[in-house]
């Protein structure tokens, strides 16, 4: 059940010299070689609101396992970002086009991934959102 | 202002019933606009043999509340060889042997500075490659 995720970074001119890296990890349970087995799928919601929300409830089943979340800022609008969270701590903005593919940890209940459309307005429209969970965790359930 | 292309595809053919295929690809701009970021602090490695927290990138050294990028890769092959991934107190998550990320970083720095912190799993040498894109 193989599932690969390849990351292509490249400049031609951020640099003296061109920056160009590509990395193909394949996804595997925690310190070990067997495949993730479980996904949450490829999901999209409109996010219209300043106030943070769950995107991913954490389970304290999934702690030290392991985990991948992938989220997309689908917005064509440069200037319209989410901000994501982890138990209560910001780790970023991803603006419109923006993408993110990280580990997560699931410490405990407080750990799950909320976003806020933090400068969204009535008339800024809504901010289209897609992520995936990949996981190990037979009892572990998303989508809160 | 540079152009930085930040591409992703995730697939399997056997994880569900149906082929996935994901992609997504991302022109690196600074918040809240469309310049190109400009400033990358290349492309490292790290080899460590010490299990302690080390801090990777101080907020305090970056612009607050902008949009910076943090590539990170687990250059091992040891599949019980992992990175924790924390910013300020919070773990985010592990990286294991093989592992990248692409990680959105705000460097906040307007309570507790929000540095991005790395632990390695054991005092075995491990060995990780990174790279912050950056305003």
């Amino acid at each position: 059940m193989a599932t690969t995720a390849t990351l292509t970074l490249a400049s031609a001119d951020i640099a003296g010299d061109p920056v160009s890296v590509s990395k193909t990890a394949t996804l595997t349970k925690a310190g070990s070689t067997n495949d993730l087995d479980q996904s949450s799928g490829l999901n999209r919601v409109h996010l219209r609101s300043t106030t943070q929300k769950t995107l991913l409830a954490a389970n304290a089943e999934g702690n030290d396992l392991a985990a991948k979340v992938y989220i997309v800022n689908k917005s064509d609008d440069a200037s319209l970002y989410i901000t994501v969270s982890i138990n209560a701590q910001t780790t970023g903005k991803l603006y419109g086009g923006d993408f993110m593919f990280i580990p997560w940890s699931q410490t405990d209940t407080s750990a799950s991934i909320k976003v806020a459309a933090t400068n969204w307005t009535s008339s800024t429209g809504d901010i289209p959102v897609e992520y995936a969970l990949f996981h190990e965790d037979t009892d572990f359930l998303t989508n809160a | 202002m540079a152009t930085t292309i930040a591409s992703i595809n995730l697939t399997s053919t056997d994880l569900l019933s149906d082929s996935l295929s994901l992609s997504a690809i991302a022109t690196l701009t600074g918040a809240g606009n469309s310049t190109g970021l400009t400033q990358t602090g290349g492309l490292a490695r790290k080899t460590t043999e010490s299990a302690s927290q080390y801090t990777l990138f101080a907020a305090a050294s970056y612009t607050d509340d902008k949009a910076h990028k943090i590539y990170l890769k687990n250059m091992e092959t040891s599949a019980g060889l992992y990175f924790l991934i924390s910013i300020h107190d919070v773990e985010v998550g592990r990286i294991y042997a093989g592992d990248w990320a692409l990680i959105p970083w705000s460097a906040d720095t307007t309570g507790d500075n929000a540095d991005f912190k790395i632990t390695p799993s054991t005092s075995a040498s491990h060995t990780l490659e990174y790279m912050i894109i950056h305003e």
